[in-house]
Formats: structure tokens, sequence, C-alpha cells
């Protein structure tokens, strides 16, 4: 299992990505980079980047990290695992990824409380059509919102 | 442009060309908002690819999407790099046209990983989305047939990738010759520190298996295939992208 053809972003969708374009904007915010990880195969690899993933974050000392997957089924295991190894370390975590009734997470942990769906099909359903499942504009700015109000709760802890 | 303590790191700019116009032609040429595409440009992108049965590219109109097309690999935008590296300097892009490429084997085995979009276009595609082409724009279409069996294998994909791109380069280094004052926008963008405000990273997990589930990154042109590093051989692990890089094309989606 990996990205089916609706959630699949496509190199015209990383060209204008709406997530980098909302979040670069923002001037409460300073966007330190976007950090590229792969989803390798095997279970071993995928926690090895996961925590590969926390160990930048950390050394980046980033308050908040949004999260982002245009795959589903077992990505979700590298994706729940990646939120655990940046939440744990004190950094606030939002997370976008394509959800609906079919991608049901597969594991679970207490830091994806703040998950953005960006099924856009009536059937919440993998339907084949390019470009139908994928983050949009408004997508974006839910999970910025998001994630800017965790950052404050934290802060007036 | 920016604020007195924000720390500008470097400046990239975008200019676009916009394309209503495209047709075959016998060389490849951009002129006004026509774009013209040389007719035999196969017969030199096909030179030395042995996994490939053939390459038919076509340019489908705004109102010709009532069609047959093989499972979409990848939508991709014709931009190059005229001034600077990736992330910095000047970058061409053209607008109202974007590259399909899709793909199928002589046995009709779609090139596809977990589930494919091969159908009538209208109803295999969104239009609009940001990672779509718009209801007005032109497709430029290079649909591939690989060898028997070939699309299960890394490299089968890959050589679809690298001969469209070798189509766009055609492209690419006649659109890297306009005259940037000629262009229809212009948009700037900058790298930026940003003191003591909450510091944010987003994480992109991309595909990193195999064959129709790769992702190539910094590659010589903007959204390219050429000289682009695999998320796969690069062992999946966290690689660090600036803003700037990742909107001049920083990332090929292989999958």
């Amino acid at each position: 299992m990996g990205v089916g053809p609706s959630t699949k972003e496509t190199s015209l969708h990383h060209f204008r990505d709406p997530l980098l374009d909302v979040v670069s904007k923002d001037n409460d915010v300073d966007l330190v980079g976007i950090v590229i990880v792969g989803t390798p195969q095997n279970n071993e690899d995928k926690y090895f980047v996961g925590q590969r993933v926390g160990a930048w974050a950390e050394a980046m000392r980033l308050d908040g990290v949004i999260i982002s997957v245009d795959g589903w089924g077992n990505s979700h295991v590298d994706y729940a695992n990646t939120i655990e190894e940046i939440g744990k370390r004190g950094i606030e975590v939002v997370g976008l990824s394509f959800v609906g009734t079919q991608a049901q997470f597969v594991v679970k942990n207490k830091y994806m409380d703040t998950i953005v769906d960006f099924n856009k099909s009536a059937e919440g359903i993998e339907t084949e059509t390019v470009g139908e499942n994928t983050v949009t504009e408004l997508d974006a700015k839910k999970a910025l919102a998001m994630l800017k109000l965790k950052m404050r709760k934290r802060a007036d802890k | 442009m920016v604020d007195s303590d924000i720390k500008e790191m470097r400046r990239l700019v975008i200019k676009s060309f916009h394309i209503t116009e495209a047709s075959f032609s016998d060389k490849t040429e951009i002129m006004g908002q026509s774009l013209y595409l040389r007719k035999n440009i196969v017969d030199d992108i096909t030179k030395d690819e042995p996994l490939i049965h053939s390459v038919n590219i076509e340019i489908i109109k705004p109102n010709e999407h009532d069609r047959w097309v093989n499972s979409i690999m990848d939508i991709i935008p014709i931009s190059a790099k005229v001034l600077g590296r990736l992330g910095e300097g000047i970058t061409h892009t053209l607008t109202g046209i974007y590259v399909m490429l899709t793909g199928v084997d002589t046995e009709g085995v779609q090139v596809a990983e977990f589930g494919s979009s091969e159908g009538i276009l209208k109803d295999k595609i969104v239009l609009n989305r940001p990672g779509t082409p718009g209801e007005n724009d032109i497709i430029l279409l290079c649909d591939v047939v690989l060898k028997a069996g070939e699309g299960s294998f890394r490299t089968g994909p890959t050589a679809a990738h690298r001969v469209c791109d070798k189509m766009v380069q055609e492209i690419r280094d006649k659109l890297k010759k306009l005259n940037g004052r000629y262009c229809t926008e212009k948009h700037e963008f900058y790298d930026v520190i940003k003191p003591n405000r909450k510091r944010v990273a987003i994480v992109k997990q991309v595909a990193g298996q195999g064959a129709m589930y790769d992702t190539h990154l910094f590659a010589k042109e903007p959204s390219g295939f050429a000289g682009g590093r695999s998320i796969i051989d690069m062992g999946n692990v966290p690689i660090i992208v600036s803003p700037n890089e990742y909107r001049d094309g920083a990332i090929r989606a292989m999958h």
C-alpha cells in the first residue's frame, strides 16, 4: 500500500504547494525549512527515519511542526511513528493526511489529536481520480491555525 | 521588501510566460503565446532507451477531455533555470500548458502502484487543483509504452520520467532564452529568517519504496528529472529543503 492516484502530490503540486505558500506568508511564524522524509519498506527503517526527523526537529529548536503525507495504509505506520518522535520531544505537531472512511489510522498515539483530513470525495475513499483528495489552501490554513493555537496554549502553561 | 528585523537569505524570481496555443512544427519554438513542438522529437528522446517500446506525444486542448488516457504518472510544470542555482536567481515557467505523463506496457498493464487512473480523462482528473491543470489549460501528453513487464521494476517508470524530461528539456532550452521583460507575470520569493517568532518546520513524508514509489530531489532544472537524487538511494533519511528551493521545483514526484 502507498500513494493512490487521488492523494498523489504531482510535481506540479510540489511546485505550487499551498501548504508552503500559507506557512511562509504568515508573519507570526518563522518557517525554518521543509523536511523531506521517505517511506521505507521495512519496519526497522520506518522507525529509523522517524527518529531522525525527531532529532532534526529537536536540533532546529522547533516550536511546532506540520507534517503532511500523500500516502496512506502502510504509510501511516511511518506517519504515526514520526509524529510520536516529534511530539515526545515537547514540540507541537499538526498532521495533514487523507483519512476519509477508507484510511482510518492503522496505528495511533496521543500526539495525533489534531489531524486535518484532506479527503474531498463524498464516499471518503481513494477514488482513483488524480487531484481529488489533495491538500488545498483551505486545508493548509486549517492546519496552521491549529498549530498556532497549540503553540499558544503551550506557551500559556 | 522585507521587515527590518527579518534577515533575507536569498531571492528567487519566477517569471511566467502564458501559452494559449500549442501545435507540432518543424522545430521547437516559443513565439508570443504559442508553443511549437518539433514533430519528430520522439525519435531523439527514445534513442538509447532499451526499456521503452514507444512514446506518443499529443496536445490535448481544454475542450478535448472526453478521451482515453493511460494511468497518469505525473503532472509536470515546464520550468527552466535561467540564472543562479535552484532556489535563487531567475526561473522561467510556462503557464497555460502542463505536461501529463502517462504509462502502460505492451501487454496493456498500467504503470501504477496503488490503484491506477487510466480511463476517460474527464473522469480521471479533478482540474483546478494545485497539482492539476486548470480547465482552460492545454495538456501536453507524453504517453510512454514500456516493454512488457517493465512497469513493475523501478527502472521502467524511471525511464518513462527520463524520456519525458528529455522532451521538456527541448522546450526549456527555448524558454531560457525568452526575454524576461516580456513575461506575463513576475513573482519574487525570499528565504528569510524571522527572529523572535515561533519556529516551525513543514515535514513532508514522501514515497520511497521502489517502482512507482520514488521521489527525486534537486534535479538540474526545476521539477526536472536529470541530475535528481532519489530519496530511496539516500536511504529515505530526512533531507532539509529551503522554502525557495522547494518552490523552485526541488521535488519530482516519481510515483
